[in-house]
């Protein structure tokens, strides 16, 4: 296998609170490679968005990322390089779409200033050198009239129109990877579905790696290639997309999976993931997930369990990798049992 | 659409919010959130409403419940005339018509307890008092999954999916029998929504509710809903039965709408029909049919651009808003005369079914 | 789950203390003061004496006790201040409350009306009110303070009722039934107690700064009536010489105003962390 691109290796990023320690990405390690498009899905507070904001040391006090935390990229490691060092891969080599488009916009400057400033940053272009190429990117991302629009502040622009230009803000440097964080959330359904395709054309356009963070299991199957699932801060599951959806290993993907409704699927009930996730201060003992697991045992309230292999590729934190016969015989999960209300 | 039996019945609903500009806030124009929307709801049922984003339906469904006074229209609940109630025959008409709110944070107060919450409803309508309220409220919290020890927080110290559950036990806490759910799982996380979803069907069993069911998520509304009615520009622009519509959308948009969503399946590689540009303001609506301009009808024509279609009966208790789908009542020569070009043809691609 | 209150930090202490302290001082005065803060005992041998022991903060020109002065001062100064506080935030909540709850025309009237108010600039009223008395009486001065304070307030609480009018909670409120005043008193008020605590507080803290910079022009408090601002004025023609008196009761100004801002902002962050 090549080089990857980037390299995340023991990612660990605490929060040091005054109501404890808030073990948010609690070691984490995945590569993207040149010209993928990675997913991570999980619910709120699995890390996944703070393990994108370590990626570029976004994280602010009381966060931190821990000693002992790699992030290898371009042969530098960014948890460890300067300040200065980098603020010059932020927005340069490395560009991050957000998901709400209208506070990640200045309301005071127009659309094209704001796009144009990237390009004034890391290469000090001219002011008006720099609007050209804000116009030319514009462009690109399918925003009509891009002269006239760049001239236009946030608030006169639509939902979609603001994403897009996030997304030519994010493609300015030509950067090697991207970073979208839930980058249609935000949106309608069908301004979404322009904004997928936009950014998969863009990316086989560039052969810009692309790491899409995001809770929807289906932006997930139609846009990356391989996709890690996370829980309680850490990797619980990666595998190539088409492994994943066919046979998901961990319980909590497959509790993911279930509990979505699907159209074209005719169900009475929705399965449900009883239970909330623990509190990133507390993670549990043993399996993170093993609470509201309906296959767990005692090894795993004893046994952290590691990233078992499942196929190429494909691996699971999951004890069952080893007892795979206990899937057959699913028992109503702790949380319910100890008659702790679910949430 | 009949009468018979139908718990509410609504018929040419408008809303129409001014525009206001100026020292003196002089009005300017106006935003036709609702405009034109009559439909029924039967006890028991769960007519679910989507569309995108100012579309209208949350206007509709505060309209109904009179939380946003209507421009015009009639609302008929149990017969009774809603918008001709007043203010004491409104509050009463309210025990019946609860809603519940999309924002897990802003539809609670942050200064009242949780039991202070759900006791509210209680005494206002004097159904409990003192400790048979207490038990009432423990009741509640009780049935959407809390326990009664939770009364005395306050609600930032829950997380999204339970402070639903609360904003649930106060709605149930009147003994409503109709409820309108604004987007009641939206906010909510994957595993969280499953549980609210099921929660509020659970509840519809047990207490014969009606629920008028407001989303975007076309596959919450298709798993939750009997009848769908899609909304776009303020205008109802389909109404079927749930299975109905997802096997056979007429109306272009709802099947624009339905090839957008994302598959959960990476095997499948579906067509998908991108609408072009980005919905008109609601302050300068379209003429003729308003989604016209977005239009991927094949036979999509002038006559489109100047007929408002109405909103008609393709097949048994499927409407749709098309005046180029057949049967219509809009005839050939009347289209010709506005302008038209292209007869009618059915028109059903490939991208919008599943 | 652990919850930031305002006394879990020390800078909020601090300042409720300095308060307390200031307030008891103001409300004993006669106990706390050493001396009459009027009396002259002796023009020639006692006048401008340093701090000593007998005299902590000196005495002035007319051989007044100094430290006397200061307690009584803050008696007058804090007293004005709360005051013309509390009529100004009555006005406020209740102006700016109404044009809300109003809102369309009235609301936009009301509003105009406020800008009108916030057009004329207070030392012109003051100018005014100054050909009718030469100084103040002091009721007339607290009125003055009151009256002029309350057009930024009204402003926010407007505001703050606009998004709460609008705000799911108390849609829901009147889905469940709610009427206008159940409305106003269970779901408005308390959600603008934040506003208005925060208001108040900083708004305590300027009219005081405000009175003394009156007095210390000799338009406030008269003589021989003590107020920080006189007796720094008292002072201000000789600060080299009688540096005693215009520190102490400086350092008594900064002090309540500082403790005021401070448990203000203390109480906003308590306020926005319960949100």
């Amino acid at each position: 296998m090549t080089e990857p691109l980037l390299s995340i290796q023991d990612l660990r990023t605490y929060f040091h609170t005054s109501a404890g320690v808030a073990r948010s990405v609690d070691g984490v390690s995945f590569d993207v490679g040149a010209g993928e498009m990675l997913g991570i899905v999980g619910e709120s507070g699995c890390g996944k968005s703070v393990t994108a904001l370590s990626i570029l040391r976004l994280i602010q006090p009381p966060g931190r990322i821990e000693p002992g935390s790699h992030i290898i990229f371009e042969g530098k490691d960014l948890a460890t390089v300067s300040e200065e060092d980098i603020r010059g891969v932020r927005g340069n080599r490395i560009s991050m779409i957000f998901q709400e488009p209208m506070s990640a916009l200045n309301p005071v400057f127009n659309v094209g200033d704001q796009v144009a400033e990237v390009a004034r940053i890391h290469e000090g272009l001219s002011k008006k050198a720099a609007f050209a190429r804000a116009v030319e990117t514009l462009a690109l991302t399918g925003i009509p009239a891009p002269a006239e629009r760049a001239k236009e502040y946030p608030h006169q622009l639509s939902g979609g129109m603001r994403q897009r230009v996030l997304i030519a803000m994010a493609l300015m440097m030509k950067p090697a990877l991207i970073i979208a964080d839930e980058p249609t959330t935000a949106l309608d359904v069908t301004i979404q579905a322009q904004i997928l395709d936009l950014l998969r054309d863009l990316q086989s356009r560039f052969n810009t790696s692309v790491l899409m963070i995001t809770h929807d299991l289906g932006v997930i199957a139609e846009t990356t290639s391989r996709v890690i699932v996370m829980y309680a801060g850490e990797v619980v599951e990666e595998s190539p997309v088409e492994g994943l959806f066919a046979a998901a290993h961990h319980p909590y993907t497959e509790g993911l999976m279930h509990a979505m409704p699907q159209i074209g699927h005719e169900r009475d009930r929705l399965n449900v993931i009883p239970g909330t996730v623990p509190a990133p201060t507390d993670w549990p003992h043993g399996c993170r997930f093993r609470d509201r697991c309906p296959y767990s045992w005692e090894l795993c309230g004893r046994d952290h369990p590691p990233l078992y292999q499942i196929g190429v590729g494909h691996v699971s934190r999951c004890h069952l990798a080893i007892e795979p016969e206990r899937r057959n015989h699913p028992h109503p999960p702790l949380v319910v049992q100890q008659g702790v209300a679910v949430a | 659409m009949s009468d018979n039996g139908a718990l509410l019945s609504v018929k040419n609903l408008r809303k129409e919010f001014p525009i206001r500009k100026g020292l003196l806030s002089r009005q300017v124009g106006a935003v036709k959130a609702v405009n034109d929307v009559s439909f029924d709801i039967a006890r028991g049922e769960t007519l679910g409403v989507v569309g995108e984003s100012g579309c209208g339906k949350t206007t509709a469904g505060r309209s109904i419940l009179r939380l946003i006074e209507p421009t015009a229209g009639e609302i008929l609940f149990e017969g009774k005339d809603v918008r001709a109630l007043d203010t004491s025959g409104l509050r009463a008409v309210r025990r019946d018509m609860q809603i519940i709110f999309q924002d897990p944070v802003s539809s609670l107060n942050p200064r009242m307890t949780v039991g202070a919450i759900i006791r509210e409803g209680l005494t206002i309508h004097k159904l409990a008092e003192g400790s048979a309220a207490d038990a009432r409220v423990s009741q509640l919290l009780d049935e959407v999954g809390l326990r009664p020890e939770h009364r005395t927080r306050y609600p930032h110290e829950f997380s999204g999916g339970q402070r639903q559950r609360i904003g649930i036990a106060r709605a149930l806490s009147v003994e409503p029998k109709f409820i309108v759910c604004d987007e009641p799982v939206s906010a909510l996380d994957v595993s969280v929504q499953a549980q609210v979803i099921n929660l509020l069907q659970d509840l519809q069993r047990e207490h014969n509710l009606t629920y008028m069911f407001i989303a975007h998520d076309l596959s919450v509304v298709q798993h939750i809903a009997d009848r769908v009615a899609v909304m776009y520009l303020g205008r109802i622009v389909e109404l079927a039965p749930a299975e109905a519509l997802y096997r056979e959308p007429l109306m272009p948009y709802t099947q624009a709408l339905l090839s957008a969503v994302p598959v959960a399946n990476p095997a499948v590689k579906k067509q998908r029909i991108i609408l072009q540009g980005d919905v008109p303001s609601p302050a300068k609506l379209p003429p003729g049919c308003v989604f016209h301009p977005r239009c991927h009808h094949p036979a999509k024509d002038v006559a489109c651009t100047k007929i408002i279609p109405p909103l008609e009966a393709k097949a048994e208790g499927h409407f749709v808003a098309c005046i180029k789908q057949p049967p219509t009542q809009v005839s050939w020569e009347q289209q010709q005369q506005a302008g038209g070009t292209k007869p009618p043809e059915r028109y059903l691609p490939t991208a919008a079914l599943r | 789950m652990k919850r930031t209150t305002v006394w879990s930090r020390p800078s909020t202490r601090v300042a409720v203390v300095t308060l307390a302290i200031f307030f008891l001082g103001a409300l004993f005065a006669p106990v706390v003061a050493p001396y009459n803060p009027t009396a002259q005992p002796d023009i020639v041998a006692l006048k401008d004496l340093p701090p000593s022991v007998a005299h902590p903060f000196g005495t002035d020109p007319y051989s007044r006790d100094v430290l006397s002065r200061v307690v009584y001062g803050a008696r007058l100064s804090m007293g004005i201040g709360f005051l013309a506080t509390l009529i100004s935030v009555t006005l406020g909540v209740a102006y700016g409350a109404m044009s809300g709850l109003a809102g369309g025309f009235v609301d936009a009237v009301m509003m105009r009306v406020l800008d009108a108010f916030m057009a004329i600039p207070r030392l012109l009223l003051l100018i005014a009110l100054l050909a009718a008395w030469h100084s103040l009486p002091i009721t007339t001065l607290i009125l003055f303070l009151g009256f002029t304070g309350w057009f930024s307030l009204s402003r926010i609480v407007r505001g703050q009722v606009l998004a709460l009018k609008e705000s799911e909670f108390v849609m829901a409120a009147r889905a469940i039934g709610a009427n206008r005043g159940r409305i106003v008193v269970t779901h408005l008020l308390p959600n603008l107690y934040s506003v208005i605590v925060v208001a108040a507080t900083l708004g305590f803290a300027h009219v005081i700064v405000l009175e003394a910079g009156l007095s210390y022009l000799g338009i406030g408090v008269p003589q021989p009536l003590a107020s920080w601002g006189n007796i720094i004025q008292d002072g201000a023609e000789n600060v080299s010489g009688l540096w005693w008196l215009s520190l102490f009761p400086g350092l008594a100004l900064l002090a309540a105003v500082i403790a005021l801002n401070t448990l203000g902002e203390r109480i906003r962050e308590t306020f926005q962390s319960t949100r």
